[in-house]
């Protein structure tokens, strides 16, 4: 019971992480169609920038600059496809995001070498106790800081101008372009937002109890992405942060149980995510919250 | 029939009395689609400041596409300017992007209202308003609650969860939101009933009263010759007709056009007569062919019935036509017979097999062969591919006898080869088999589908709209070609059109859809003179009441 509950606890505060990495790749694909394969990179471009300049400018200034570079990225590559968004398939979109992860993924693994690169954030390895419950400070502030992210961006989507037009636009863009939303501008904005986003869940992604910065931590954040957005049902919003949620707590529960599950195979937390996600599929091809997709003959 | 018959080009202007330059002034535009297609060809259009200026025409006749032009949505569709300009208050509209089309004070009410489904009333107004100047939106929100209370009654609700009619309401109230100078409307009573098509209109009338200029396209010629001052109609891409409103509703050629007066009789002279003969031959077995009987089909989507208790009877070898306004529930009607669409209740039996149960590709192998509204064909493949693909159910080899190329795959190519010259030959295909079907202009593609749906060798022929687009001696061939068709294969042909004419010509017994329901049925003469039909097809309009 006692171990129940702390693999909730920490299940919960990892899917928070896992929703702000799910949030970011949905708000693409939402405001323009492409899946972005280059989203685990971003999450590594993140956490890289903390690691290098932290000792330098300091935890908050490092995190700061990391989100605006991110963002920045983000938007470039972003422009640089917009500009093909008239011409080109979102399919064939996507396959290009993938030659960008590949180009970020291997320039920044060249640059941290073999450098041990940490966030420095001021939690460490503190833990804290609840009762018998122990979960890692950096996991409490993960999952505050997801929290008031999360609510912020939705206010931002229900109340603002700029949510009205997001949403319009990836209901039907050429309505909303006939209501004068210019949708390069809204996809640019959601790009930068998901960089943004992809920062901030680089740091929590990096630090304690992760074993830090390194290479793979882009491909592991996609990992995380693309089961939690698909089972969400990729074009919701509320279907990333379940779906980032379900992520996590399966990740933990499987890897908390590993000495009960070991008829499976070592190594099963890694593919679980993808078996809840293939469950969700069988009863909802949609995913969950996801809208369904219609044609007229 | 040229424009001059009607008006002369001049008239136009001088009866709205607009002095100086219009508000909108289009001037021989081309339009093409994927750089092949012409949707419009050499249009020229005045819209004067303060009226109400319709477009009519049958479906494919270049209405959207023109609006489109002006709202620079055509990228959208892969379409392009090819030539001619477009002027708005003096500015060039060409090239310039939607968004700044509606800057400029042209705002689109598009096609089927496009809702956004999941945004709130509210939410959807605020989304139109998104281009207007902050402190003018309060003030559009006002006059949009005014004209339509019930916006502001349903202000929380999702707008998928509207009806139709207060769907196109929230259309046009949105586009209202930016405070437009010109409205343009596309297909405001498309699938509505009637009181609601009437509501539309008092409110449209009452847009022009408060000094917004208006652009409509409209099928409905009644509820568009009733609103505007001068209207144009298209066909084919051309403007075929054009002049005040009230002189229009009037005309003859209008009437023919909507009605196919003249075309019964030149189409009982040529094709009708000539099919006729055919089958009195006897030489064809017609008994192979069984009937189909359709009894209280109903389809709904959601709550929305497409479809009401329609029954009818397609006796073996005969034509049926299926025809109504838009929205009527033809198409419907067909992909329910096909098994695209379930049926909520009813039967469609076809030889004693009942059809609403089985999958699509069951249904073809009943021989029940099915052509498309809009062409899906593959375009960069050659007519004779297109064609072999309608053999399909025929072939016997499989993928290893054809990749080896063996012996009996061949003689069975070369076999299906020669079923599928003798379909092309009938429709007059020969000369093209091996061109791209993307390289042949519109009324060819048409037969290429027309050929393919043959070639699986069918007893019901359905065909979806077969001269939709079609200029009127293009359809005139076409109803030829159908009517051969009929009589030297002996099948029997189910056929939804729009254009009255068309079916006129070439149909035994017409079935008339309005609403999803069946209003007449019967022979082409008496379904011409049914006054439901008429009323269905040209309304009662007020301003001919007097008459």
């Amino acid at each position: 019971m006692n171990q129940f509950v702390t693999l909730l606890a920490n299940g919960v505060s990892l899917g928070c992480i896992d929703a702000l990495i799910a949030l970011g790749f949905v708000v693409v694909f939402k405001a323009t169609r492409v899946v972005n394969f280059a989203h685990g990179s971003l999450v590594l471009l993140g956490a890289y920038v903390i690691g290098r300049v932290h000792e330098n400018l300091g935890f908050a200034g490092a995190v700061l600059l990391s989100v605006a570079v991110t963002a920045v990225v983000a938007a470039l590559v972003g422009a640089v496809l917009l500009r093909r968004v008239r011409l080109a398939e979102p399919g064939t979109l996507a396959v290009v995001t993938l030659g960008v992860d590949i180009v970020l993924a291997t320039d920044l693994t060249r640059r941290i070498g073999t450098d041990l690169l940490t966030t420095g954030d001021p939690w460490g390895a503190k833990v804290v106790t609840i009762g018998t419950v122990h979960i890692p400070q950096t996991r409490v502030a993960a999952a505050v800081v997801a929290v008031v992210l999360v609510v912020a961006f939705l206010s931002v989507l229900r109340f603002t101008d700029w949510g009205v037009a997001l949403r319009a636009a990836a209901e039907r863009q050429e309505t909303a372009s006939l209501m004068g939303i210019r949708p390069g501008r809204v996809a640019a904005a959601a790009w930068m937002l998901a960089g943004g986003l992809a920062a901030t869940a680089g740091l929590f992604f990096t630090a304690f109890p992760s074993p830090g910065i390194s290479g793979s931590v882009g491909q592991a954040a996609l990992g995380v992405a693309v089961p939690a957005a698909v089972l969400g049902g990729l074009d919701s919003t509320t279907g990333a942060l379940v779906g980032g949620l379900a992520v996590g707590l399966t990740a933990t529960f499987v890897a908390g149980y590993q000495d009960q599950l070991s008829f499976l195979g070592r190594g099963f937390g890694g593919v679980a995510p993808y078996l809840v996600m293939l469950l969700v599929l069988l009863v909802r091809p949609a995913g969950l919250f996801g809208g369904k997709e219609t044609t007229r003959v | 029939m040229s424009a001059a018959s009607v008006a002369p080009a001049s008239s136009a202007r001088a009866a709205v009395g607009g002095v100086g330059l219009p508000l909108l002034r289009v001037r021989d535009l081309d339009v093409t689609y994927a750089g092949s297609v012409r949707a419009l060809r050499g249009v020229s259009l005045d819209v004067p400041q303060g009226c109400v200026v319709a477009v009519l025409g049958s479906n494919g006749a270049g209405k959207t596409t023109l609006l489109r032009a002006i709202s620079g949505t055509l990228p959208f569709a892969g379409g392009s300017v090819a030539a001619g300009s477009i002027q708005f208050a003096g500015r060039d509209l060409h090239r310039m992007a939607p968004a700044a089309v509606v800057r400029a004070g042209v705002v689109q009410v598009p096609e089927g209202r496009q809702v956004f489904a999941h945004l709130t009333v509210e939410e959807n107004l605020r989304a139109g308003g998104l281009a207007a100047a902050r402190r003018v939106r309060a003030t559009a929100r006002q006059r949009v609650y005014e004209l339509f209370p019930v916006l502001r009654q349903r202000a929380g609700q999702r707008a998928g969860l509207l009806s139709g009619g207060e769907q196109q309401m929230l259309a046009i109230a949105r586009a209202l939101m930016a405070s437009p100078r010109l409205l343009l409307l596309d297909e405001p009573s498309l699938g509505l009933a009637p009181q609601m098509v009437e509501r539309i209109a008092d409110v449209i009338a009452e847009i022009r009263r408060q000094g917004t200029t208006v652009l409509l396209v409209e099928q409905n010629a009644a509820v568009a010759l009733e609103l505007a001052d001068t209207a144009y109609v298209l066909e084919v891409g051309r403007v075929a007709l054009h002049g005040p409103a009230a002189h229009l509703a009037g005309a003859e050629e209008v009437r023919d056009r909507y009605l196919g007066g003249a075309a019964v009789k030149e189409g009982e002279s040529a094709a009708a007569a000539k099919a006729r003969i055919a089958t009195d031959d006897g030489q064809r077995p017609v008994a192979a062919v069984p009937e189909l009987v359709v009894e209280d089909l109903s389809v709904r989507f959601g709550g929305v019935a497409a479809l009401e208790g329609v029954s009818f009877t397609v006796a073996p070898g005969s034509v049926h036509a299926l025809i109504g306004p838009n929205g009527a529930g033809k198409s419907t009607c067909l992909n329910a017979l096909t098994g695209v669409y379930r049926v909520a209740a009813g039967s469609a039996r076809y030889g004693g097999i009942e059809l609403t149960r089985l999958r699509p590709h069951r249904i073809a192998r009943l021989g029940v062969s099915r052509t498309f509204q809009n062409l899906v064909l593959s375009p960069a493949a050659t007519v004779l591919e297109n064609l072999m693909l309608g053999r399909h159910r025929h072939g016997r080899a499989g993928f290893v006898t054809t990749g080896l190329r063996l012996p009996a795959a061949r003689r069975e190519r070369a076999a299906q080869e020669d079923k599928v010259r003798g379909v092309a030959e009938l429709l007059e295909l020969s000369a093209v088999l091996d061109r791209p079907v993307a390289a042949l202009p519109y009324g060819a593609q048409k037969r290429v589908e027309l050929a393919r749906a043959l070639c699986a060798e069918p007893t019901l022929l359905l065909l979806d709209e077969p001269a939709a687009g079609m200029s009127a001696e293009e359809s005139a061939r076409l109803a030829a070609l159908v009517a051969q068709v009929r009589a030297e294969l002996g099948i029997s042909i189910l056929l939804i059109e729009h254009d009255m004419a068309f079916v006129m010509g070439i149909a035994d017994q017409v079935t008339v859809l309005d609403f999803g329901r069946r209003i007449a049925c019967g022979s082409p003469a008496e379904v011409q003179r049914d006054p439901e039909v008429v009323r269905a097809y040209l309304g009662t309009p007020r301003r001919e009441a007097g008459r």
